[in-house]
């Protein structure tokens, strides 16, 4: 730690005290000290799939002591960038794709954060496509394990009591919400009081209503051609959001219910679905009885269903700490977590699919969509993927509980995120 | 108490002021890049609406929670100072939330908080559907809801201070206005209260700097949310520094909250020091 990180790494001790406290550490039975073992960090929702990767990777290297902490999305973004900038992060951690998020690659690589991967054997074997959104000047600096979705998840046996199917239509989706509401359901749970699923039903409906074949929407926004608030399908999409609030197509007070509850309401079968992305489906298992079954479909947001399509892009991606402890450990594992058979099987637990393609993967059926979506290219990135930082990000989550709350119209948030992508 | 100095020193005041630095810098918070910008983040929190509603909301949830946990503290202090048999089961009552994390009553206030928690079904189960709230999600009412879960948990700890206060006051001085004739507000008003001075002081200071730094309970109930209806200093500052990647602004205004809590102890203790001398 250079004698400038110092002050800043005390400033957040604190912080860290208390996220630390937030996050849940698995040390491996008779595993050995932090200096020894390969230190990993992760998502909270990449629990079931780096559990079972690493168990698999301890028994083809028993030698190799790991450590794995995980946090929720927020703390983790502040545990990491704390770690990084006073040399203590982990040795491999989960990072994102692109540069909408503070944990972005293309926010962390500039500043020597992260180590660069182009020669590992795998490297080659990544998408063009996939490879625009873990690159930074050109060099490789992350794994992507899984290409994952956003849709609606739903509760097979809730869907059959309210005597509904699949919407294709956005006809559909509303015949959805009456029917639910009349057999004294939900549709759709929704747990607006934590920031990052607000975006959630935008991005579904900006994904067909933006993104049509032929869009040149982020091209033309990063040229200065065309803006958020300039652009019908954005309104369009925070339309039809507000729409389907005032039709109850969601839970109850949806700015004052959590994620976990929300997703508990799916589980139980209380609410029929909730917008999501597709690695939450098993946090929704954990809630359901024994055998229920999920299902998922594109939400989608005009009459013309083979217009929809859904937002789809890397997922869970890993990158080396250009410090790290032990960097022979974190290579093996990163490549053995860029194996086929074990990408595959973290896809399977993720309820996603392998980011590096591979012809052995059998995807699990009932989120097969997402697979046919990618083959048709009728999937697309992330919004904030191409976003040129964090604020804009933020600027939506807040808007849209300022929606909620009706503090705001939507064209006042597309204003606001305007703002945001101009103070780069 | 050299080697105390010198490591508070080392790990408080260098730090703090080192620290400070940064925010006439541009650093992001991650790598090596910064250069020397003067004064430009402090006159950016002028011009940023955010920054001027978290502060003027760190402002009033602070003076709610200090008016009110003193004055519940008081009446909390006031009944266990009495002979009742319960009194210090009571008091261990009263003052236990105090020693539990905010953190942990945050995560069981949220809970009771929810649309379909213990709060609204307790409502219901008295016949008092009719006040249920969206306490969390209502942006008109969040604010308070989070000064709630700070008041209930601190007002045992001001009890405990105006406790020290009470039973030092000499119980001679009671009786003797008693036979003069006082009652019990009038004893009250006349001796209790310029003795409990120091008390106040105390406790207003502590309740002043808890108000402002507040940040647990806010980031755990709401993240700021919903919108920004319960931004405060203390969770813009960390937005900043942690999310937008703007370390230098975050600490400018960590800067300004540091004077501002300075400057306003400084002012009620020599207010309150001044009325303790006259009285």
């Amino acid at each position: 730690m250079t004698n400038r990180r110092l002050p800043a790494a005390l400033c957040v001790l604190a912080t860290g005290a208390l996220l630390a406290a937030c996050s849940n550490t698995a040390t491996p039975p008779g595993g050995g000290t932090a200096s020894a073992a390969l230190r990993i960090a992760s998502n909270s929702s990449e629990k079931i799939a780096l559990d079972a990767a690493i168990a698999a990777f301890k028994r083809a290297n028993p030698g190799i002591d790991v450590q794995v902490t995980y946090a929720d999305t927020d703390p983790y973004l502040t545990t990491l960038r704390t770690q990084l900038s006073s040399g203590t992060a982990p040795d491999v951690f989960f990072a994102f794709p692109a540069k909408g998020n503070a944990g972005a690659v293309q926010v962390l690589a500039p500043s020597g954060y992260l180590q660069d991967l182009s020669a590992r054997p795998w490297a080659g074997q990544v998408p063009q496509d996939v490879k625009t959104v873990t690159q930074a000047g050109g060099k490789q600096y992350l794994l992507p394990v899984t290409f994952t979705g956003i849709g609606a998840i739903y509760n097979k046996k809730a869907m059959r009591e309210v005597g509904g199917s699949e919407p294709t239509t956005w006809k559909d989706v509303l015949d959805l919400c009456d029917k639910a509401r009349t057999a004294g359901r939900t549709a759709f749970a929704l747990g607006n009081q934590t920031p990052w699923v607000t975006q959630l039903i935008d991005y579904a409906l900006v994904s067909t209503l933006v993104y049509t074949p032929g869009s040149t929407f982020d091209a033309d926004l990063a040229g200065g051609r065309t803006s958020f608030a300039a652009s019908t399908g954005w309104k369009g999409a925070m339309d039809k959001y507000l729409e389907l609030s005032k039709r109850g197509c969601f839970s109850k007070d949806p700015l004052g219910t959590p994620v976990e509850t929300a997703l508990q309401q799916v589980g139980k079968g209380e609410a029929v679905a909730a917008v999501q992305v597709l690695a939450t489906a098993g946090q929704i298992r954990d809630a359901a009885a024994q055998g229920t079954e999920l299902g998922m479909f594109p939400l989608p947001a005009t009459d013309d269903a083979q217009a929809t399509r859904m937002p789809g892009a890397v997922g869970t991606s890993y990158a080396i700490n250009a410090k790290a402890r032990d960097r022979a450990a974190a290579e093996k594992f990163i490549d053995f977590l860029a194996q086929p058979q074990i990408m595959n099987d973290y896809a399977a637990k993720s309820n996603a699919a392998p980011a590096i393609p591979n012809d052995a993967f059998a995807p699990d059926p009932a989120f097969a969509a997402l697979l046919e979506y990618q083959k048709s290219g009728r999937t697309v990135p992330f919004m904030d993927q191409f976003w040129p930082n964090p604020k804009v990000q933020q600027a939506h989550l807040s808007g849209v509980q300022e929606l909620f709350s009706g503090a705001a119209t939507p064209q006042d948030v597309l204003t606001e995120m305007d703002k945001a992508y101009k103070s780069n | 108490m050299l080697p105390a100095l010198a490591l508070y020193l080392y790990v408080v005041l260098v730090p703090s002021f080192r620290g400070a630095g940064y925010a006439f810098t541009d650093w992001s918070g991650l790598g090596e890049r910064m250069s020397f910008v003067g004064l430009e983040n402090f006159a950016r929190i002028f011009d940023d609406s955010a920054a001027q509603d978290a502060l003027w909301q760190t402002v009033a949830i602070t003076a709610v929670i200090t008016i009110v946990q003193n004055v519940v503290g008081l009446l909390l202090a006031l009944g266990v100072h009495s002979r009742i048999r319960s009194r210090n089961a009571l008091r261990v009552l009263f003052f236990a939330p105090a020693v539990m994390t905010p953190v942990v009553t945050a995560y069981l206030w949220r809970y009771l908080y929810a649309p379909e928690g213990a709060l609204n079904t307790a409502l219901d189960a008295l016949g008092l559907g009719a006040l249920r709230q969206n306490w969390l999600g209502d942006p008109g009412l969040a604010l308070w809801s989070v000064a709630a879960i700070v008041i209930w948990q601190f007002s045992g700890y001001s009890m405990v201070i105006f406790l020290a206060g009470l039973q030092s006051v000499p119980r001679e001085l009671h009786e003797a206005a008693g036979v003069d004739g006082a009652g019990a507000v009038q004893r009250f008003w006349h001796i209790t209260r310029p003795l409990l001075a120091s008390a106040v002081t105390i406790n207003v200071m502590l309740a002043l700097i808890g108000g402002f730094k507040l940040f647990d309970q806010v980031y755990v109930t709401t993240g700021g949310g919903p919108g920004h209806a319960t931004e405060t200093l203390s969770t813009l500052i960390y937005k900043n520094a942690f999310q937008f990647g703007d370390f230098a602004y975050s600490t400018a205004i960590a800067v300004l909250l540091a004077v501002v809590v300075a400057a306003v102890s400084a002012v009620q203790y020599r207010g309150l020091r001044q009325q303790k001398g006259s009285s």
